[in-house]
């Protein structure tokens, strides 16, 4: 099963993409873009209340959801949130502490990726540099689809210092870039707290399918 | 979350109108003159009734660019990140349109260039029959001053 791990619609500030939005451009590229689904990981914020059921069955496409909050070591994604994390964070503050996000996440039953580590000033690279690493991360966005040209390679040479697990997600904000790069699953992924498990298990890769955008 | 926001603003303000103005009765000359300008062909913007182009709306941009809570220094260290725009009923001639202008929200994030705050103002346009005729939500980028 293939995801975008990383995902925003109009609920984050700076997105203008409707969610139908993506799913019509996912269907309309099925034969480029072979994404089973997408985790909707809005910026500093958890979306409780949108039900998106009765898309995934009218295009066969799963729709999770997440969080991508701000942290003292850059952006980290957030999934299998729950009302105990919701309860124990405040998502829209910028200076969340990433270890303890990370430790707390984990024991509330979810997980915490960092995303795009390899960007200035909000990835995890430029504070390893300058800080301790943190504690129990189990993978990072290896491939995000925002990412400029070297900020991705950065990231090779900290998963293979660590041995993080790898994730992609397209970090996509407008409708066409949905799905550019995503993580395959070695299974089938049920809802948001399967995601949790099958993160945790272990398995997965990052894909990358923007070669496949370019054309002939 | 926290009562005060970023640049030390209260959350009580956010709501609160820091300008209004009321236009002079909009014209069939100004409506043409816009709509010329624009090289719209559209025969509704001319003739004697017409209606005005959408973004007409934006000549009524009242006398305050911001909540006067928010430091006039910061603006030296941002730029206009965007509006969007919620058009209603069309303005036609002999409409007065009101502009009120509110501190809607204010919001701290950070991206590869550091902490950057958005101040968010809402300008609501009502025309002599209480009809919106268009919402915007004017965006400002500003620069906490320990990154600037």
């Amino acid at each position: 099963m293939i995801l975008d791990l990383h995902t925003h619609s109009k609920k984050s500030e700076d997105s203008r993409a409707t969610v139908v939005g993506y799913l019509q451009w996912l269907l309309k590229k099925k034969d480029l873009l072979p994404i089973d689904g997408l985790v909707l990981t809005e910026h500093r914020q958890f979306d409780a209340d949108s039900d998106y059921r009765h898309l995934e069955d009218e295009y066969g496409i799963r729709i999770f959801k997440g969080s991508e909050v701000e942290t003292d070591y850059g952006h980290v994604l957030v999934y299998g949130v729950n009302d105990a994390m919701l309860a124990r964070f405040d998502f829209s503050n910028v200076r969340l502490n990433a270890q303890e996000l990370i430790t707390d996440v984990e024991e509330l039953g979810g997980i915490a990726v960092p995303c795009h580590p390899g960007r200035p000033t909000v990835g995890l690279c430029e504070h390893y540099e300058n800080k301790a690493p943190l504690e129990g991360v189990r993978a990072v966005e290896l491939l995000n689809g925002g990412s400029r040209k070297g900020e991705n390679e950065r990231v090779e040479a900290l998963v293979k210092k660590y041995g993080y697990g790898a994730v992609g997600g397209s970090d996509s904000h407008l409708v066409s870039f949905i799905g550019i790069c995503a993580t395959e699953f070695p299974r089938e992924v049920s809802d948001e707290e399967d995601l949790v498990r099958a993160l945790r298990e272990g398995g997965y890769r990052a894909v990358d399918f923007r070669d496949r955008l370019k054309g002939p | 979350m926290s009562d005060t926001l970023p640049f030390g603003i209260d959350q009580s303000l956010i709501g609160s109108e820091f300008d209004s103005s009321t236009s002079e009765p909009v014209t069939a000359e100004d409506i043409h003159e816009y709509a010329a300008s624009l090289g719209e062909t559209y025969a509704g913007y001319f003739g004697a009734n017409p209606i005005a182009p959408p973004t007409f709306c934006m000549k009524f941009r009242g006398n305050r660019f911001s909540h006067p809570s928010i430091p006039a220094d910061a603006f030296r260290r941002g730029f206009d990140a965007g509006k969007d725009i919620h058009f209603g009923v069309p303005i036609r001639p002999g409409d007065v349109v009101h502009t009120s202008n509110t501190l809607h929200e204010v919001y701290e994030k950070t991206g590869r260039s550091g902490s950057m705050v958005f101040v968010v103002s809402r300008q609501r346009m009502t025309n002599q029959r209480g009809e919106t005729v268009a919402t915007i939500d004017n965006r400002f980028m500003l620069r906490p001053k320990a990154d600037a």
